[in-house]
C-alpha cells in the first residue's frame, strides 16, 4: 500500500494505482480523451494533466499513466494543470473542430473558441490513437496505424488502400470518441438493424430476448478471439470470470432407459430460390427474420423498418414458399397461413402499410383460426389467391420505381398481376432437421417419405416409434403448430411415465446357439433393431433380448442355423407338424 | 611494423573526404613513389581531425606540421620540398585570421591549443580502420583490466566516482544508470546495452566524428558497460545518413571479433558480448530513448511515457542501458586511468570534457573537445578564432533544436550542464552554432521550430499541434503580420508545451522560442510594432530604397538593379538616379545583392 495526498485528502492505494484510477474511485473527475480503461494508457492527448509534487519537485504529469508513489502530493485541478489542459484543448479544437467531444469539454472548461486558426472545419479525428491501439493491442489485426509524422499524422490502412488484415470487427469505430470512424462508413450502409440476423451485432450476446436460458453466448463466427487470438476484453471486464475462450464442444455419454425425441424443425433455405430474390434484395426477409424484427427486444425495438430506416408503405407476404410445391416439398407446412395472417395483423397494428397475402388456399383448421382469418379480411388485408411467381426490382411503370414487384396469377380474378411493395416476407416450408437421419439411426427410428421421423402408427400410435421406450414430440415428426406440439409433447411425457421402471419383453424373440454360430455376423447386418452384437472374446454373435422384437430376420438369414426363435425351434415346429398329422 | 621516417596523417573525416582527401592521398602516394620515398614516408588516413573549416588536412608526424586546404596540384611541390628536401611549405600552413605569419605546427594553433582530448584521444593519430593502431595506443587495455581485475561492482563504482554524466544531452549520471540497470531484476533476465548514435541535431557531428576517428573506443566502452550491468548483447543505433561511420563501425566490429575482443568467451574470461548495428531510418525523434527502442524493435518510432524507464523495461521489455556515443567513448579511459584522474577535470557537477561541434558565423569551424567549465568566450574567441569579417558576436545557440540562444551578456558563462540549463538552454549533444549581428533571432527561432515541427512524431498534442502553432505565429511575425496578442499567445503556448509535452523533443522544442524571447524580446517587438527586422533577414519586412546620390555619383545609374529585378519594380535611366516602386517590389533582395556601389539600402 502507498500513502499519498490527493487534492488535500490523505489516501492509501495499492501500489501501481494510477492517479486517474485513484481519483475516479473517489469521485474526482479528471478529463481524458485518449484514455480507455480497457487499453494501456497512451498519454498522448495531455488533457489529463495534474500537478504532482514528488521528492520536493513539482511538475505536471499525465494522470492516466502516472502511478502514485509514497508521499506524492497530487493536485488534480491546480492552476498550472488547468492552464495546460486548456491550452491542449484549444490546440485540439483548432485541429479537429468537428469533434463534438471537444466542444462539450470546452463548454465545461469555459472555453468558447480556440485562439488558433482552423484549417479544416469538418475534421473530427483528434489522433487519440484509440482505434489504432484497439486494432493492434486488443484485436491483434494490425489493419490500421498512424502514418506520417508531426502535423501530417493521420490514421490509415497501409498505403491508404483497403487492408486485407482488417477483419471488419468494427472495434475502431466502437472506440472512436469523435465519430471520425463510423461503423456506417465501414459497412457502407446506414445501420438500422443492429442485431443479427438482420444487422451487425456483437459477438457476445443473448440470442434473443426470451431465450432460455437467458444468458449471453459467444458467437465464434463473429468473435475476434477466434479470428486473431486477440481481444478477450469480455474476459477482462467479467468480474466473476465466467468467460472461457478455451471451452470447446464436447460429447457426453448418458445412460438412459427411455427418450423423447423433440428435435424440432428447420425452415427451408430460401436463398436457393432465385425467383424470390432473397439475399439479393435488402428488403426480402424470411418469416423468422421478420418475427425477430417485430420483436420488442429485437434490433429496432419492435419497429418495422426497411433497411434504409424508413417505414414501409406496402408489404407482401408470400405463403407456401417451398411447401405444396413438387419442386421442393409436397406437403403442407401447416403453420404458415396462420402466422402469415398474424404478421399481417402486426403490420396493420404498427404501420399504415398495405398488406398483400399471396396464398394458394387458406388453411385455417384450428380452434378459432377461421375466425382470425375473417378478422383479417375485415382489417382490409388484401388476400390474393395465386402463388407468387417472382419478386423483382425491374420497374415497368413509374409506380414501380424503387419498389419490389411481386408478380402472380390472381386465380380468382383470372389475370396476371404485378404488385409493387416495399417489403416482402417469405414463408418458407417447414423441413426436417438436417441431421434427422442420424438421429433416426441413433434411436432406431425410421423416416417417413417426407423425411420426418416416423411414428409407429399414424392413427393408433402417433407418439411411439418402432423402438420401445423412444417417443416423438413436436415437429420432428411432422409440421405442426404450437397447440398440436404441446399436446403431443404432453402425450409423450405421459407415455414415458406410464412405462414405470419395467421393460416388457416380446413373447417371442431370437436366440443364438453359441455352439452353432460361426461368427459370420450376417445377422448383425440384417437386424433392424440393433439388437445383435458380436462377442469379441467368444467370436460369436449375441442377442440383447430387451431390444429384440422377435421379427425373425436373423433366423432366416443365419446360414448355420444358429439363430432360432424362442418356442419356434425347428424341432418344435416339426413336432407340432407331426402332432397335427397324427 | 615497419619504421618510417615520417607519417603523413591525412584526415579522412566526412568533411575532408567530401573535399577529396582520398584523391589527395592517392596523389600523395604516387608522388612519394615517384620520389622514391615509399620506404621512408608512410601515408595514413585518420578520422576527423576536427578543424573541418580548413580541410582537406594533413598533419606530418612526428614534427606535427599542419597543412591545410590541400589541393591535388599542391602535392608534387609539397612532397619534393618537405618530404624530400626537408623544407616545410609555408604557403599551405595555417594563418590565423587577421594575421600574416603562418603557424607551422598543430600544437601552436589556437584551435588545438586550448582543447583537452579525452573522448577524441586518438583522433588524427590512428587509422580508424586498423585495430592494431588502436591497440598500440593502449586500446582495449581498459577492457582487459575490467574483465580480469575488476568486478562489475568495481566498474560501476569507478564510473560513478568519476562523475561521468550522459553526453547525449540530459546529463544523467552514467554510473547511476548502470547501477540501476544492473540492479533491475537482479540479473535474472537478459539485459541489453544500446549505443545511441542517432545524432540528428542540425549542425552537430560529434558522434559521427568519434565513430569515424575511433570506433573501437565506443566498442570497448560498450563491452565494459555490458560487463558491468550483466548484458551480453549490444546494439548501436546509427543514423542512416552516416555511411562512413557505419562502414568503419562494421569494420571495427569485424576486427574486434577476429581478435577475440568481442563475441564468445572474450579474453578467456567466460564473458560473452556481441554487438549489432542497426541503421535508423531518418527520424529525429528516434534519438529519444524510448522512440529509439521502439524503432529497434521494428515498431513505429515514437516515444512512450516514462516511467517505466528503459533501465527497468527497455528493449523487448528487458532492462536496457542506453548511452550516447560520446559517453561510451569516455568509459575506457576512465577505467584505465582511474576515476580520480577524470574527476579532476571539469567543474563540481560536470566532470571531464565535452565535445562540441563549433559551427555558424565563426572563423574556426570544426570539432572541439574542451574541459567542462570553460567559458563560452574562450570557446568562441580563443578556439573558434572569433567572428569572421569583423562582425559583432550576437549569440551562441547550444543544444540544437532543443537548446536555446545564449546572448553576448552571458559569454562568460561556464559551459556545464547546470549553467546552460539555468540560462534556458541545454548542453544537448553538443551542437554550438555561433551567430553574428546579421542573424535575426526571430528567424532563428522560426528555423528551429521548422525543424522540430517537421520532426515531431505527432503523438502528443502539445508537440504536434503546439510546434505547428508556434511556427505559424513566428512565421506571421517574420512576415510583419504579428500582433501583440500573438506574442503573448506565443509565450503562453511555449511555456505550456514545455510543461506538458510527452518526451524530451516536445518538452525542449519551445526552448529556442523561450530563450530568444528572454534575451532578445526587443527584436520580436521591433518586428511587431515597427514592422522591421533589425538584422534585415526577414525579407518581407525590408524596404529597399535607392540612395539617388550614390546611384548617380558612384554608379552613374548603371541599371544593373533594373535589369535584375524580376518584377520590373525599378525605373530609371543611365546617369540618372533609379527608383524602386514599392507597390511592385516583392522584396526578393536581388537589387540589394547586385548593386556594386551599395546605393541600395534597407530602411
Amino acid at each position: 500500500m502507498v500513502k499519498a495526498i490527493l487534492d488535500k485528502q490523505s489516501i492509501e492505494v495499492e501500489e501501481g494505482t494510477t492517479i486517474l484510477e485513484a481519483a475516479t474511485e473517489r469521485g474526482i473527475t479528471i478529463p481524458t480523451l485518449c484514455y480507455h480503461p480497457l487499453l494501456e494508457p497512451y498519454s498522448a492527448c495531455r488533457i489529463c494533466m495534474v500537478e504532482v509534487e514528488e521528492r520536493g519537485k513539482k511538475d505536471l504529469r499525465t494522470a492516466c499513466n502516472t502511478a502514485i508513489t509514497e508521499g506524492m502530493v497530487i493536485e488534480t485541478s491546480s492552476e498550472n494543470a488547468i492552464r495546460a489542459r486548456r491550452m491542449n484543448l484549444e490546440l485540439l479544437m483548432a485541429q479537429a473542430p468537428g469533434a463534438e467531444v471537444l466542444k462539450e469539454m470546452a463548454f465545461e472548461m469555459g472555453i468558447t473558441k480556440s485562439r488558433f486558426p482552423v484549417t479544416d472545419e469538418t475534421e473530427k479525428c483528434i489522433l487519440c490513437g484509440l482505434c489504432v491501439r484497439v486494432c493492434e493491442d486488443v484485436v491483434g489485426a494490425h489493419a490500421i496505424s498512424f502514418v506520417n509524422r508531426g502535423a501530417d499524422r493521420c490514421v490509415s490502412t497501409p498505403y491508404g488502400e483497403s487492408s486485407e488484415f482488417c477483419i471488419s470487427c468494427g472495434a475502431c469505430a466502437y472506440f472512436c470518441p469523435t465519430g471520425s470512424i463510423s461503423l456506417e462508413e465501414l459497412t457502407g450502409a446506414k445501420i438500422v438493424h443492429t442485431e443479427l440476423p438482420l444487422g451487425p451485432s456483437t459477438a457476445v450476446r443473448v440470442p434473443f430476448m426470451q431465450s432460455i436460458p437467458n444468458v449471453p453466448f459467444i458467437d465464434a463466427e463473429a468473435c475476434i478471439n477466434f479470428k486473431t487470438d486477440g481481444c478477450k476484453l469480455c474476459e477482462k471486464v467479467c468480474e466473476p470470470q465466467a468467460i472461457n475462450h478455451e471451452m470447446k464442444d464436447e460429447f457426453i455419454e448418458v445412460d438412459i432407459g427411455t427418450a423423447i425425441i423433440a428435435t424440432g424443425y428447420e425452415l427451408l433455405d430460401v436463398s436457393d430460390m432465385q425467383n424470390y430474390g432473397y439475399g439479393r434484395f435488402d428488403n426480402v426477409l424470411s418469416a423468422l427474420e421478420f418475427e425477430h424484427l417485430c420483436n420488442a427486444g429485437g434490433p429496432t425495438g419492435g419497429k418495422i423498418l426497411l433497411k434504409n430506416g424508413e417505414s414501409p408503405q406496402s408489404l407482401a407476404i408470400i405463403h407456401c414458399v417451398g411447401s405444396r410445391d413438387k419442386n421442393y416439398k409436397r406437403y403442407c407446412s401447416r403453420i404458415c397461413c396462420m402466422y402469415a395472417m398474424k404478421f399481417a395483423h402486426l403490420v396493420k397494428e404498427k404501420t399504415d402499410a398495405d398488406v398483400f397475402e399471396f396464398y394458394i388456399d387458406i388453411r385455417s383448421f384450428g380452434k378459432g383460426y377461421e375466425e382470425f382469418y375473417n378478422r383479417m379480411l375485415e382489417e382490409r388485408v388484401n388476400f390474393i389467391r395465386g402463388k407468387a411467381a417472382e419478386v423483382s426490382n425491374a420497374a415497368m411503370v413509374p409506380e414501380e420505381e424503387g419498389k419490389l414487384v411481386v408478380r402472380c396469377e390472381d386465380t380468382l380474378a383470372g389475370f396476371i398481376r404485378r404488385i409493387p411493395v416495399d417489403m416482402v416476407i417469405l414463408c418458407p416450408a417447414v423441413v426436417p432437421r438436417e441431421d434427422v437421419s442420424e438421429v433416426g439411426k441413433l434411436f432406431g427410428v425410421t423416416l417417413s417419405e417426407d423425411g420426418f421421423l416416423k411414428e409407429l402408427h399414424p392413427k393408433l400410435a402417433p407418439l411411439s416409434t418402432s423402438s420401445d421406450g423412444i417417443f416423438l414430440a413436436g415437429t420432428c415428426q411432422s409440421p405442426k403448430d404450437i397447440p398440436d406440439t404441446v399436446a403431443q409433447g404432453a402425450g409423450a411425457a405421459g407415455a414415458v411415465l406410464s412405462l414405470g421402471d419395467a421393460v416388457y419383453l416380446e413373447p417371442i424373440n431370437s436366440v443364438i446357439d453359441e455352439e452353432k454360430c460361426v461368427g459370420c455376423r450376417i445377422c448383425i447386418g440384417v437386424c433392424a433393431y440393433d439388437a445383435i452384437f458380436f462377442d469379441d472374446e467368444k467370436k460369436v454373435s449375441k442377442i440383447e433380448e430387451t431390444l429384440c422384437k422377435g421379427c425373425g430376420a436373423c433366423v432366416a438369414a443365419c446360414p448355420s442355423g444358429a439363430s432360432t426363435q424362442n418356442g419356434f425351434t425347428d424341432a418344435q415346429l416339426l413336432a407340432e407338424v407331426e402332432g397335427a398329422l397324427i | 611494423m615497419k619504421p618510417y621516417r615520417m607519417h603523413l596523417m591525412v584526415c579522412a573525416g566526412t568533411a575532408c573526404v567530401s573535399n577529396k582527401s582520398y584523391k589527395i592521398k592517392k596523389v600523395l602516394e604516387e608522388e612519394i613513389k615517384k620520389q622514391g620515398l615509399e620506404d621512408e614516408v608512410a601515408v595514413v588516413t585518420t578520422g576527423c581531425n576536427g578543424f573541418c573549416a580548413q580541410g582537406p588536412l594533413m598533419v606530418v608526424q612526428p614534427d606535427g606540421v599542419f597543412y591545410q586546404l590541400l589541393k591535388e596540384e599542391d602535392i608534387p611541390h609539397l612532397v619534393e620540398e618537405h618530404f624530400l628536401k626537408g623544407r616545410p611549405v609555408k604557403e599551405k600552413m595555417y594563418v590565423p585570421p587577421e594575421e600574416k605569419m603562418p603557424i607551422p605546427t598543430m600544437d601552436n594553433i589556437d584551435f588545438f591549443k586550448y582543447q583537452r582530448l579525452i573522448a577524441l584521444r586518438n583522433r588524427g593519430l590512428i587509422d580508424p580502420e586498423k585495430i592494431d593502431e588502436y591497440i598500440a595506443r593502449d586500446g582495449y587495455n581498459a577492457l582487459v583490466k575490467a574483465l580480469t581485475e575488476m568486478s562489475p561492482d568495481d566498474i560501476i563504482r569507478e564510473v560513478k566516482t568519476s562523475g561521468l554524466r550522459g553526453r547525449g544531452g540530459a546529463g544523467f549520471p552514467t554510473g547511476l544508470k548502470w547501477e540501476l540497470t544492473r540492479a533491475s531484476e537482479n540479473g535474472e533476465v537478459e539485459k541489453y546495452i544500446v549505443c545511441n548514435a542517432d545524432e540528428g541535431d542540425p549542425g552537430a557531428f560529434m558522434d559521427r566524428s568519434i565513430i569515424e576517428s575511433d570506433p573501437h573506443s565506443v566498442l570497448e566502452g560498450m563491452a565494459i558497460g555490458a560487463r558491468a550491468i550483466g548484458a551480453t548483447k549490444g546494439f548501436i543505433y546509427i543514423r542512416h545518413e552516416y555511411p562512413l561511420a557505419l562502414e568503419r563501425l562494421n569494420k571495427a566490429i569485424k576486427q574486434a571479433c577476429e581478435y577475440g575482443l568481442l563475441g564468445e568467451n572474450i579474453l578467456d574470461t567466460g564473458f560473452n558480448f556481441d554487438v549489432d548495428v542497426h541503421r535508423g531510418a531518418g527520424a529525429f525523434v528516434c534519438g529519444e530513448e524510448t522512440a529509439l527502442l521502439a524503432a529497434l524493435e521494428g515498431r513505429f518510432g515514437e516515444p512512450r511515457p516514462r516511467p517505466p524507464y528503459p533501465v527497468e523495461k527497455g528493449l523487448w521489455g528487458k532492462p536496457t542501458n542506453i548511452n550516447n556515443v560520446e559517453t561510451w567513448a569516455n568509459v575506457p579511459i576512465i577505467i584505465s586511468r582511474g576515476s580520480k584522474w577524470f574527476s579532476e577535470i571539469g567543474t563540481e557537477t560536470s566532470k571531464g570534457t565535452k565535445v562540441f561541434s563549433l559551427v555558424g558565423k565563426i572563423n574556426n569551424t570544426g570539432l572541439v573537445e574542451v574541459p567542462m567549465g570553460i567559458t563560452m568566450r574562450d570557446i568562441v574567441y580563443k578556439i573558434g578564432g572569433g567572428i569572421p569579417d569583423g562582425k559583432e558576436f550576437k549569440a551562441v545557440q547550444t543544444g540544437g533544436p532543443s537548446g536555446g540562444c545564449i546572448p553576448k551578456a552571458l559569454l562568460d558563462l561556464p559551459v556545464d550542464y547546470e549553467s546552460l540549463t539555468d540560462a534556458g538552454s541545454m548542453m544537448g549533444s553538443g551542437g554550438m552554432v555561433v551567430m553574428d549581428e546579421e542573424t535575426c533571432m526571430v528567424d532563428v527561432a522560426r528555423y528551429f521550430l521548422t525543424f522540430t515541427q517537421d520532426e515531431s512524431c505527432g503523438k502528443c498534442t502539445p508537440c504536434r499541434e503546439g510546434t505547428k502553432r508556434m511556427l505559424e505565429i513566428l512565421t506571421k511575425i517574420t512576415q510583419g503580420e504579428g500582433t501583440e496578442e500573438d506574442l503573448q499567445l506565443l509565450e503562453e503556448l511555449a511555456n505550456e508545451v514545455k510543461k506538458s509535452a510527452l518526451c524530451g523533443l516536445g518538452k525542449t522544442a519551445p526552448n529556442p522560442v523561450l530563450t530568444t524571447l528572454r534575451y532578445f524580446r526587443d527584436e520580436y517587438e521591433t518586428h511587431i510594432r515597427e514592422k522591421k527586422c533589425p538584422a534585415h533577414v526577414c525579407r518581407k519586412l525590408n524596404v529597399y530604397t535607392i540612395d539617388p546620390e550614390i546611384c548617380v555619383t558612384k554608379g552613374h545609374g548603371c541599371g544593373v538593379c533594373m535589369r535584375e529585378c524580376p518584377e520590373g519594380a525599378i525605373a530609371g535611366e543611365k546617369n540618372k538616379p533609379h527608383r524602386i516602386e514599392q507597390d511592385k517590389c516583392i522584396k526578393c533582395g536581388v537589387c540589394y545583392e547586385v548593386c556594386r556601389f551599395k546605393a541600395i539600402y534597407i530602411q
